[in-house]
């Protein structure tokens, strides 16, 4: 019973073996059999792996395979080809030429002073020997470069039987973990496939001629080493974005400006209350907060962290990056969350709205300063429309999530009792997505601050400029101070809105 | 207003991009669920369900997960809309309804508990039972009251104030059909309202259910996975499968006289004691022959609507048969020891 059983297992497996296999069922079926009895590694050689180990690979799709394959037989053949035709020590050789022509030069001038009776005879003579020399370095260096050759084939040749070897030793290996990965999920391919081999055999057409022409002549042409384009095209271009900018910004000037002092004055107001407050109420209105909505221990923190502000005289300065960054994080919130409600409510929206948002973050902030200074000008509005593009994200992609993670069941039920839309977005959704949504704003505070140093640069003043003048002067200290006392602004208000949020839990 | 509160006919849901070619498919040839699959890529949920519910009857909606028992409760409150068929609830056409009364409806005449309990887990209890009165926008001092009825309807006193996550499954589960009972509805939709809890808490919450919706005079629908409890709380059950309604009667009904081999399998194992009765059983009094010696006058007498439970236990005090009287106290039938075991076993 138990044999029989076993031995229409094996069947089984033969039969599925021979749909996997397609050519040479047998074989293979022989093979994984070897390889499956044994827990330790099994020599099982493949022959025709071992001799096209690629084309075998690309045929019978194990495309791991065919790249590692593929690799080293290059890199044998590349040790090869420059043996046996490569012109090696041409650089040198060329070297020792250009070095004894001007030592010979120098020989004939040195000849004329001589004859002349001028006084740098020595000196040219002296010069002339040491190129002399040079040249005879090279030279030696050339012969010795071309009596490496042998050893380059040696070693070629080694390579090349080695990954012989070891591609058919390991092709089975690779092979029946492939069957298994197969048997497993349907989504392994299998089979033998002549269009995948003739994909392979045009790949090793391309790639192997050119690279072991790359590699064994010394200057091989200009087209190969570099990609072949025309400069004009990249100009043309550029020059095209800039007249588009140049256009957008005069179109648009009073729909920019309108944005520009919109921010302006919701900045003026922050800056009034931070900066233009006398400090100590600002300070303690602070550490109230602190201390009432995160606890003691933070409220503690605060104390030394201003302390440190004020004691190094960053006090006026902290406090214009703490408008900056309220005044951006405020507008972050104010558009990323209604924009995160819309994400959810709307898949369409969050399709076009998700590679935006990619975009907004990916993108190197240095890029988009350049246009913002085109549309915006220089100074503080511009720097928290930067700090904006950059801060945002996090927000409406938090608020999306958040909204979409509330229990369609508790949806459900809300609706089951006549629940409006409007109520249920403002009684239940956004309770429920709260906190995803402080997450996100945490984030885009964040985020803003890591800002500051940037936007720095087009004009937003601040801490930021102070680490930016550091950064041209080399002042290590400055720098230092300047960029603890950034990270203390953004440590306080971090602790504050989490611990907010932590106790309302 | 018919006594009918609830009225379905030819219902039909088929989920999918193009349901009403294939509802129009359906009714033309006469597909089945396969082929819609197959043509359309739709899928059947309900097919041509009818059935009426009469004020203060507790129907139990029974099938396994896919039988589409979920869909049909969310078409009373529509939840989701029907693709064909008529479905009326205390009289209104519920397709025909604006939002804003659907809105009304829902809100004021129907209750709902679900599964998964579903409540806001940022509000306390009272808050809550209190929602679909604020929904009503009924003012804050009023709807706690109600609230606060409701909670003590269902035993929960003295836990308003709580969150619900500081509460059992089975408590939760309290809330929710407080929560179901606030605007006090004529009807009430549970959707496996105890499937979720343990059979102890599922068993106290049951009878509790029952006396309560009784007393309360609700009409009530009720989803279930479970025979035992279609049983247990049903006045009358519908079978589900696939969509379709297979068989709709009183639990006796169902457990005597299964319409098919699906209904049949899943009554196997129902103990049929406390479900029939001594009028299923009986025979005709001359029929059975008397041993002699044995006066039928000393016999001990039943109504005819006790059940098996209560005969055994008369058989087993008494030598005779047991005589079967009618309401008026007219003997109409014999069950002998023999007859009763035979109707234990389902044999008649």
């Amino acid at each position: 019973m138990n044999a029989n059983s076993r031995t229409s297992a094996l069947i089984e497996q033969r039969q599925s073996v021979h749909r996997f296999a397609e050519r040479q069922g047998d074989y293979y079926s022989r093979q994984f059999e070897k390889i499956q009895s044994s827990n330790r590694i099994t020599f099982s050689f493949n022959p025709h792996a071992a001799l096209l180990g690629p084309l075998w690979a690309s045929a019978r799709n194990v495309w791991g395979f065919f790249w590692m394959s593929i690799i080293a037989t290059l890199f044998a053949l590349v040790l090869l080809g420059r043996g046996l035709w490569g012109e090696l020590g041409a650089d040198d050789l060329a070297r020792a030429e250009r070095l004894s022509s001007k030592s010979q030069e120098m020989a004939i001038k040195a000849q004329t002073a001589l004859e002349s009776g001028a006084s740098n005879v020595e000196v040219l003579q002296r010069n002339a020997d040491n190129l002399q020399r040079a040249a005879d370095n090279a030279m030696l260096a050339a012969e010795a470069a071309v009596g490496g050759a042998s050893q380059l084939i040696f070693w070629g040749a080694l390579a090349l039987i080695a990954t012989m070897v070891i591609q058919g030793f390991m092709a089975n290996i690779v092979y029946e973990m492939k069957y298994c990965r197969w048997r497993g999920g349907r989504s392994e391919t299998s089979g033998f496939s002549q269009m995948n081999l003739l994909l392979g055999v045009v790949m090793l057409a391309v790639m192997v001629p050119l690279t072991l022409y790359r590699f064994t002549v010394a200057t091989p042409v200009a087209w190969l080493i570099e990609f072949p384009t025309d400069t004009s095209i990249f100009t043309a271009a550029a020059t095209w974005l800039d007249a588009g900018f140049d256009s957008i910004a005069l179109k648009g000037a009073g729909f920019f400006n309108g944005i520009t002092s919109g921010i302006r004055m919701l900045l003026d107001g922050l800056e009034v209350v931070l900066v233009d407050t006398p400090w100590p109420v600002t300070a303690m209105v602070i550490l109230v907060m602190a201390w009432r909505l995160a606890g003691p221990r933070v409220a503690l923190f605060t104390l030394a962290a201003l302390a440190y502000l004020a004691f190094l005289g960053f006090w006026e300065k902290s406090m214009a990056t703490v408008a900056l960054l309220g005044a951006a994080a405020t507008l972050c919130v104010l558009i990323g969350v209604p924009l995160g409600i819309l994400c959810a409510k709307s898949p369409s929206t969050y399709a076009v709205a998700r590679p935006v948002l990619d975009f907004m973050q990916t993108m190197p902030a240095f890029v988009y300063l350049i246009p913002i200074i085109a549309f915006f000008g220089t100074g503080k509005p511009p720097g928290i429309l930067a700090t904006l593009i950059f801060g945002m994200p996090p927000v409406v992609r938090l608020t999306a999530l958040g909204i979409k993670q509330v229990p369609s069941t508790i949806v459900e039920a809300a609706l089951a009792f006549g629940c409006t839309r409007r109520k249920l977005l403002l009684d239940v959704e956004i309770p429920l997505a709260l906190p995803s949504i402080m997450t996100g704003v945490n984030q885009t505070i964040l985020m803003c601050l890591s800002m500051v140093v940037i936007a720095s640069l087009i004009g937003a003043e601040g801490l930021g400029t102070d680490v930016l003048q550091a950064l041209q002067y080399a002042a290590k200290g400055q720098g230092l101070l300047a960029g603890i006392a950034i990270l203390l602004c953004a440590m306080i208000i971090d602790r504050i809105v989490q611990g907010r949020f932590k106790r309302e839990d | 207003m018919s006594a009918d509160v609830i009225q379905l006919e030819n219902v039909w849901k088929i989920f999918g991009k193009n349901s009403d070619q294939a509802m129009k498919a359906v009714v033309e040839e006469g597909l089945d669920k396969a082929a819609v699959l197959e043509r359309f890529s739709c899928v059947v949920g309900i097919a041509n369900v009818s059935f009426t519910v009469p004020r203060g009857e507790i129907f139990c909606i029974m099938g396994l997960s896919g039988s589409g028992k979920s869909t049909l409760i969310r078409h009373l409150n529509r939840l989701i809309e029907p693709t064909a068929g008529k479905i009326k609830v205390l009289g209104r056409d519920m397709s025909a309804l604006s939002h804003n009364d659907l809105r009304d409806v829902r809100a004021k005449h129907i209750g709902m508990v679900f599964q998964h309990m579903a409540l806001l887990p940022h509000r306390t209890v009272l808050d809550n039972v209190a929602f679909p009165l604020e929904v009503q926008g009924v003012p804050k001092a009023k709807r706690w009251e109600t609230s606060q009825h409701a909670l003590s309807l269902v035993n929960l006193d003295g836990f308003e104030d709580r969150l619900p996550k500081e509460l059992s499954g089975g408590m939760q589960q309290r809330v929710g059909l407080a929560r179901a009972l606030a605007s006090d509805p004529e009807v009430l939709l549970m959707d496996e309202p105890f499937s979720a809890l343990d059979p102890l808490i599922r068993r106290e919450l049951q009878n509790q259910f029952v006396t309560l919706t009784k007393t309360l005079q609700k009409t009530t629908i009720f989803i279930t996975h479970d025979l035992d409890e279609a049983i247990r709380i049903g006045d009358r059950i519908a079978i589900m499968k696939d969509g379709h309604l297979i068989q709709v009667g009183t639990p006796e009904q169902i457990v005597m006289h299964p319409a098919d081999d699906y209904v049949a399998d899943f009554v196997k194992d129902i103990s049929n004691l406390k479900l029939v009765c001594a009028h299923s059983i009986m025979r005709d009094i001359n029929s059975e022959t008397v041993p002699a010696g044995v006066n039928l006058a000393d016999a001990p007498r039943v109504d005819e609507n006790t059940n098996l439970d209560h005969l055994i236990d008369i058989a087993v005090t008494s030598e005779l048969p047991i005589i079967i009287t009618d309401a008026a106290g007219a003997d109409i039938g014999i069950v002998s020891k023999n007859i009763l075991l035979q109707g234990i076993k389902g044999e008649q």
